[in-house]
């Protein structure tokens, strides 16, 4: 029996079990993955291109097989990271036709904290208040000032390096020093600083440490040496990642154990003492099952692993999935959305040059929570950019011409270029859900997730306007020769692109229509508690984490208190 | 170089030729300037090695920068057929060899590996202007997929890359070209 049961230990999961740890809880955490040593041999990070394996190609079989569809043609899937994401075709998932789904796993010890970007950034006070002033979704029961020290709490420990910048949208926390920004973007943030009262290029927030605390540096943390190969694993322990941060402090506490390859399938429930005992495990090997008790379980699967998770624990009294009374459980899912990309030239800067690989883009936060300049749509967006290398030639790889004179032509240094990618607030509507398919069930038995989530109306028109706005803030922050890509309506956008998949269990006043109260307990379930992206009301268009981690340490908190008041 | 014309027919009939048995090359033909292998490697047999070295060296030459030969192009791609390149890969690249050695006899009455060094160079030069001109026939998409191999493996080796930095310590965005030269000869941004 333990104290507390944490399921996964990917961002979320590490925080859990740090947080019990260090107030002295047996915890277990049960991972569905395999086990992954921190600078070990799958980090691939003091590889220089030459000594990765395939020239960091991913072997071509997979596509000859149709493994990792989902994947396949991204930035961050390359031979070198590729052991740290699923294929898709093993662990499938369903969705209609006509609204595609992707849904990007990494299932091993640490979970996406390994591969994720790192882009760490406070909600504001308006993106909580949303909800309940535009009617979409369940109002959230909390604001940003019930999370402010835990995100204060959270960025001291995982060390986060920005701006202060001074913006109501995207507040300030504790930081250490920010990266630098190029002088093309300098120029540009200038210009719109001088120009608009609203919108403002700032350097990306970045869990990547450049003055490493005290505290950073017992983890065995290093300072980040500016490689931007964070997604191979770092041997410096420069980011933030369960394996270099929370799973070490609650380590060496000497309370946490870790069972990895064990799939949670179920949460039990005892209809006769309310409560939930334990869950219920499949080996991923011998897919013998095996059951875990303790006082207190916190689902930190992800939002859709929870979401399975909880639709998957039936019982008497629960027979549509635990906790879900409401009938909320699977609904409300959301992602963030693109459909606009741009880039312009940035003039007057030949003469500069850039080095270094910085680990973070620059980002213009949300500037439309309002619903100003006679727009048709609610919420808003922002856009993650950069300009940090000037571009470059390139080589003839794809275009004629061979020989001496097109080879001494190749990767030279042309000009700078600004490039801007959108980032749209999802609505939360209570029809974009996922639920467990009827029949389908994965290798270990378990009923896999169909999910139908749609980028609808409201989106697309925030899609015309983000490529009007994006032309002229390039065109107001200096940018010439511009070009704006807006995504076409008559293709469907897959929803989960983004991989900040979120909702499914959402927090709210109401046991009617919510799963969670403010605590990201459970309504039905007291010891029960969600703090993964499952829990989310409202997506907001910040990179979502660093809220995830401080809505667990949050939790955390309050669920030590009752379990030592004998509440749980 | 010298000025051959090499005819559309060629490359039509080219395109249709599918593999044949692989010959083997035993010597060394110094006249013109043709490195051959006396041995196979983990996929191409020797002769298919001589003809792909003699390629990739045309299409990206020593300068006064190292060339593809200097940064082991071939042999690094002989064994990414093996750990990388998929079934449709494998047959392209073989087939590849077929049709240019079919193009060499057909345009210059000899096999490739007696034709000229200039006549190589231009049979190869004309071979990619075509390739790019007209992205639909068997024999572009099959050169097109191998010089973006031989470009990849090229551009990731150690020899295109004198300045890489594994670890430059830090990132600066707003320097001069002296001061990029500095820190590119300290090997760290510091
Ligand atoms: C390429 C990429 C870039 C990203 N960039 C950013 C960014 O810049 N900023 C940002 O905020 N977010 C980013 N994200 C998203 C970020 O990774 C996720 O939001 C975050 O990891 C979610 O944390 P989590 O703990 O909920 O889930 P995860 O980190 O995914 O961890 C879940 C863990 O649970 C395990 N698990 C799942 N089901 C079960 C089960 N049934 N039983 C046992 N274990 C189970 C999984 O194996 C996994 O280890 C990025 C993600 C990717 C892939
Ligand atoms: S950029 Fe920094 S954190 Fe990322 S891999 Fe390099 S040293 Fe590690």
């Amino acid at each position: 029996m333990y104290d507390v049961i944490v399921v996964g230990s990917g961002i979320t999961g590490g925080w859990a079990a740090k947080e019990f740890c260090e107030k002295g809880f047996k915890t277990l955490v049960i991972e569905r993955g395999r086990h992954i040593d921190h600078r070990g041999a799958e980090y691939t990070d003091m590889q220089a291109p030459w000594q990765i394996e395939n020239r960091n190609k991913v072997p071509e079989l997979f596509d000859e097989e149709g493994r990792y569809a989902m994947i396949e043609r991204k930035g961050y899937f390359k031979n070198a990271t590729k052991q740290f994401f699923i294929d898709d075709k093993e662990h499938p998932i369903s969705y209609p036709k006509e609204s595609p789904f992707k849904w990007i796993r990494g299932y091993q010890l640490g979970g996406r904290s390994l591969t994720w970007g790192r882009q760490s950034l406070r909600w504001g006070v308006k993106d909580f208040q949303a909800n309940a002033k535009d009617g979409n979704g369940v109002p959230w029961p909390i604001g940003y000032e019930d999370l402010a020290p835990w995100y204060d709490y959270v960025e001291s420990f995982i060390g986060v390096s920005a701006n202060k910048d001074g913006l109501d949208t995207l507040p300030d926390g504790v930081f250490q020093k920010p990266w630098e920004m190029s002088c093309a973007e300098k120029f540009i943030s200038e210009n719109l600083k001088e120009a608009y009262s609203d919108r403002r290029l700032i350097i990306g927030r970045s869990a990547n440490l450049t003055e490493p605390t005290k505290e950073q540096i017992e983890l065995g943390r290093g300072q980040c040496q500016a490689r931007a190969y964070c997604n191979r694993g770092c041997t410096f322990g420069g980011y933030f990642s369960s394996l270099s941060a929370t799973l070490p402090a609650a380590e060496r506490t000497g309370n946490l154990t870790v069972v990895t390859d064990s799939i949670v399938e179920s949460v039990n429930y005892d209809d006769k003492l309310g409560k939930a005992t334990g869950v219920t495990v499949i080996d991923a090997h011998t897919k013998q099952k095996r059951q875990y008790r303790a006082k207190v379980i916190f689902l930190c699967a992800s939002a859709l692993g929870t979401v399975q998770i909880l639709l998957n624990s039936k019982s008497k009294s629960f027979p549509n999935g635990i906790a879900n009374s409401s009938e909320a459980v699977g609904h409300y899912i959301m992602d963030h959305f693109s459909g606009v990309l741009a880039n312009g030239e940035v003039p007057g800067f030949d003469d500069k040059f850039s080095i270094g690989r910085r680990p973070i883009a620059t980002y213009i936060p949300n500037y439309r929570h309002e619903q100003k300049d006679g727009v048709d749509f609610v919420r808003g967006f922002g856009f993650q950019g950069t300009a940090q290398n000037r571009s470059n030639t390139g080589t003839a790889a794809r275009r004629v011409g061979i020989g001496a004179t097109v080879k001494d032509e190749s990767n030279q240094a042309g000009p700078w270029r600004f490039r801007a990618i959108m980032y749209g607030e999802m609505l939360p509507n209570y029809d974009n859900h996922a639920r467990l398919h009827p029949t389908d069930k994965d290798q270990w038995g378990i009923p896999i997730l169909h999910i139908d989530a749609r980028i609808r109306d409201n989106e697309r028109k925030m899609i015309k306007q983000a490529a009007k706005d994006i032309k002229e803030i390039l065109t107001v922050g200096g940018c010439v020769d511009i070009q704006v890509n807006e995504f076409p309506e008559s293709k469907p956008i897959f929803v989960g692109d983004r991989v900040h998949e979120m909702g499914g269990a959402c927090m709210g006043e109401d046991p009617k229509n919510s799963v969670l109260n403010k605590w990201a307990q459970t309504h039905d379930v007291k010891n029960l508690f969600v703090t993964d992206g499952a829990c989310m009301s409202s997506c907001a268009t910040q990179n979502p984490s660093l809220t995830y981690m401080a809505i667990t340490a949050r939790a955390a908190d309050y669920a030590t208190k009752l379990i030592s008041q004998g509440l749980l | 170089m010298s000025n051959i014309n090499i005819s559309r027919r060629v490359f039509i009939g080219a395109s249709m030729y599918l593999v044949a048995t692989p010959i083997w090359a035993s010597v060394f033909n110094s006249a013109n300037a043709l490195a051959v292998f006396t041995e196979s490697g983990q996929f191409f047999t020797a002769d298919e090695l001589t003809i792909l070295t003699d390629i990739a060296e045309i299409m990206i030459p020593r300068t006064n920068q190292p060339g593809a030969t200097d940064a082991h192009v071939i042999n690094v791609l002989d064994g990414l057929m093996l750990s990388w390149a998929g079934v449709e890969t494998k047959f392209r690249y073989k087939s590849i060899i077929k049709q240019v050695e079919q193009i060499a006899l057909a345009s210059f009455k000899s096999d490739y590996k007696s034709v000229s060094q200039s006549d190589r160079e231009s049979l190869i030069t004309e071979l990619d202007k075509r390739a790019f001109a007209d992205r639909t026939s068997e024999l572009s998409i099959s050169y097109r997929k191998l010089k973006e191999m031989i470009f990849h493996i090229f551009y990731t080796s150690e020899e295109a890359n004198p300045n890489f930095m594994l670890v430059p310590g830090t990132y600066k965005g707003d320097i001069s070209k002296e001061l990029l030269d500095l820190y590119n000869a300290r090997g760290r941004v510091s």
